[in-house]
């Protein structure tokens, strides 16, 4: 199945949906997507000005853009997902998960679809590492 | 086969014996058409996606919990995100703050394997009102 | 190359990035990131105390802190975050007054949208690569031997000759066409100074038109408008050595500069909306039937208080005018209340973005409007200077900096 995760950029979170035999859904696909396209030339992402002005069916105008252009670059996969993992509480998310606000839209969007979806926290500790490593087993282990 | 790029990090996670260089010496070993860098927290491998995802299930047999990987968006090396032209890029802060926690994870994945079960999930919750002001009338 | 160290939020995910890049390139600089590792963030959010929710702005804090303890090395920075996020406009000033606390590097501030295009930021990274090459040459406190300055600007044209520290000719024309203009203005300035063009050793040229007139003169000096425009105001004012902030409210875009002996450290320049600059005074006098120039004095008379005007849009702005003016409203509060709303919102978009370092010296075209200086000077506490001959402080500055050229700058 098509898993979302959250942060969408997550090593942590990438590698433990794959290893269950699930496809992940994240920022990096999403992003070579856009920067593979060699017919547009707008580095370092190739979001253009089209795609801020498609984040317009996620969010309205009085909304920055800088929110509107991950919208619309993370929208289609998040329409796409069939399930999600979401995690709290990271200790860090820079680069394309910098925006606060984009990113309680973005779990907002998946809660509204209405598909399976696990909640977690950051670990802090071996423990609450066992425990996120065996949630999210029970939680991958069964999407069908 | 699938000819689509695919870039991937390989990330060793800082309680597992394994190096970079081990690495990167077994996958020159395997033949195949990728290219492989070594990288401090691991290598960078690149090929087409179907080699890339064989010698990813290869690799993690080196050390199964204790090597990690995720798909970069770039191709090793592009000018677009290189560090000589851009400093570091966004995402390399996280990047390290996720390998210094894969230890963790490493030792939850052993946790799992091994049929251990779940805590419960505590739930910290306020101090009831009338009990703190109990607590701040005491005096 | 000259390093423009960027300190932003959002610029790659509004597709303004490349623009941002392009803008810098085209004036020979080149924009860097200053590195930092994971273990640096938290220490420099502790030590900055704004901790936004933001983790790009909590590196951008953190890449502010690395310029700011030597740890990375850039000549200049420029600071942007998203046009109306809170979070980005809070943390965006707050970095800019740490860099200007802990370092000398000149700093300038952008809020922008997705429709940046990188010409609107060419007059931004010229100034800041200016600031930086060209420090001799900005330290130039007299002018030397027969030069001009011209100034072509959106609305106006101006020309100034100067002989030996003195100013000899002027002209203004509204502007036309930029060369046409151009020789206008500079015909009669050279008349009036008696000296013909032969004798001139050196031009300068400034404004919007500077490239197409630098070409057509083969001018020395061709330079935007913040550092030309600075050297010009504090000339006129004699106000060369130690702080000031100067305020040109221009006939499309507002600047305002901070000055430490009479070179620029931070600027700002109106991008986004044009709603509160000269043009709208003009509007304004139109609707009044009255020449822009009597506006002033009209307002002088007036109190803003009685008619309300407080739109951030100049066409909503006629609209309260028209309202007012049908309520029954005097032409002299009306002007009044047109200054009032203009100089408000110059302090609520520019003169937020600098701290405002006295004394203000008012400039530039509008700055001969009386009820305009009188209204700034009650939304800031401080009446400003306005200097003689304030409309020409392009030219002037021009005029000074292209004698530098003489002496082998």
């Amino acid at each position: 199945m098509k898993v979302f995760i959250d942060p969408p950029n997550s090593l942590i979170l990438f590698d433990l949906v794959e290893r269950s035999g699930h496809e992940p859904l994240s920022s990096m696909a999403a992003i070579q997507e856009k920067i593979d396209k060699t017919e547009i030339d707008m580095p370092p992402m190739n979001v253009t000005l089209e795609d801020v002005m498609k984040g317009l069916k996620y969010a309205g105008i009085e909304v920055p853009s800088g929110i509107r252009g991950r919208l619309a670059v993370w929208g289609p996969m998040i329409e796409e997902a069939e399930a999600a993992v979401i995690m709290e509480d990271c200790p860090y998310s820079f680069g394309c998960v910098g925006c606060h606000r984009t990113n309680l839209m973005v779990r907002y969007l998946l809660k509204r679809r209405k598909i399976p979806i696990l909640d977690v926290n950051y670990p802090n500790d071996e423990e609450e590492a066992k425990d996120l490593v065996v949630r999210m087993r029970e939680f991958l282990g069964g999407l069908k | 086969m699938s000819s689509e790029r695919e870039t991937r990090l390989i990330v060793i996670s800082p309680a597992s014996d394994i190096t970079p260089d081990q690495v990167t010496r077994t996958i020159h070993t395997m033949g195949k058409s990728v290219t492989v860098k070594e990288a401090c927290y691991g290598a960078v491998l690149e090929g087409p996606r179907d080699t890339v995802l064989w010698v990813v299930s290869e690799i993690r047999k080196l050390d199964p919990n204790g090597i990690f990987t995720k798909v970069r968006a770039y191709q090793a090396g592009d000018p677009r995100r290189c560090r000589a032209h851009h400093g570091t890029r966004p995402g390399f802060a996280q990047l390290e703050q996720e390998w210094n926690d894969l230890w963790k994870i490493q030792y939850g994945l052993n946790c799992a394997d091994r049929g251990d079960k779940a805590s419960e999930r505590k739930v910290r919750e306020k101090l009831p009102v009338d009990i703190f002001k109990k607590i701040c009338e005491v005096k | 190359m000259i390093k423009i160290a960027q300190l932003s939020c959002g610029t790659e995910y509004s597709s303004v990035q490349y623009e941002i890049e392009k803008a810098a390139r085209s004036v020979g600089a080149t924009i860097v990131h200053p590195d930092v590792s994971a273990g640096d963030i938290d220490k420099a959010v502790e030590r900055f105390g704004f901790k936004p929710q933001s983790p790009q702005l909590k590196l951008m804090i953190a890449r502010a802190v690395q310029l700011a303890d030597r740890r990375y090395d850039a000549d200049a920075v420029f600071i942007a975050t998203c046009f109306r996020c809170a979070e980005g406009a809070l943390v965006r000033n707050e970095v800019r007054r740490f860099i200007q606390d802990n370092t000398r590097l000149p700093v300038v501030t952008y809020s922008f949208t997705e429709r940046l295009k990188a010409a609107q930021l060419l007059t931004r990274m010229e100034a800041l690569v200016t600031i930086v090459t060209r420090k001799e040459l900005l330290a130039r406190e007299r002018q030397t031997g027969i030069t001009v300055g011209i100034d072509s600007g959106s609305s106006t044209t101006k020309a100034v000759v100067m002989i030996d520290n003195r100013i000899a000719g002027k002209d203004w024309t509204p502007s036309g066409d930029v060369i046409k203009s151009a020789e206008h203005v500079l015909e009669n300035a050279l008349k009036e100074a008696g000296v013909l063009m032969k004798d001139v050793e050196a031009i300068g040229t400034t404004g919007y038109g500077r490239f197409r007139l630098g070409k057509h003169y083969n001018a020395k000096l061709v330079q935007e408008e913040l550092t030309t425009n600075s050297k010009g105001a504090v000339w006129l004012a004699d106000r060369q050595r130690g702080e000031a902030t100067i305020l040109d409210i221009g006939g499309m875009d507002n600047k305002a500069i901070t000055v430490r002996d009479g070179v620029p450290d931070n600027f700002t320049m109106g991008g986004i909306c044009a709603g509160a600059s000269g043009r709208f005074l003009e509007m304004v006098s139109k609707r009044l039937k009255i020449e822009v120039t009597e506006l002033g004095a009209l307002a002088d008379n007036g109190n803003w208080r009685n008619a309300k005007m407080n739109s951030y849009c100049s066409v909503f702005g006629i609209q309260d005018l028209v309202t007012t003016l049908g309520d029954g409203k005097t032409f002299e509060d009306v002007a009044a209340a047109a200054c009032h709303s203009v100089a408000e919102q110059v302090y609520e978009q520019q003169l937020q973005e600098i701290d405002v370092r006295h004394p203000i010296i008012q400039v530039g075209g509008t700055s001969l409007i009386s009820g305009l200086v009188k209204a700034v000077g009650e939304v800031l506490g401080s009446t400003p200077i306005v200097p003689p001959n304030s409309q020409y402080i392009g030219a002037v500055g021009g005029a000074i900096l292209s004698s530098g050229f003489l002496e082998g700058y």
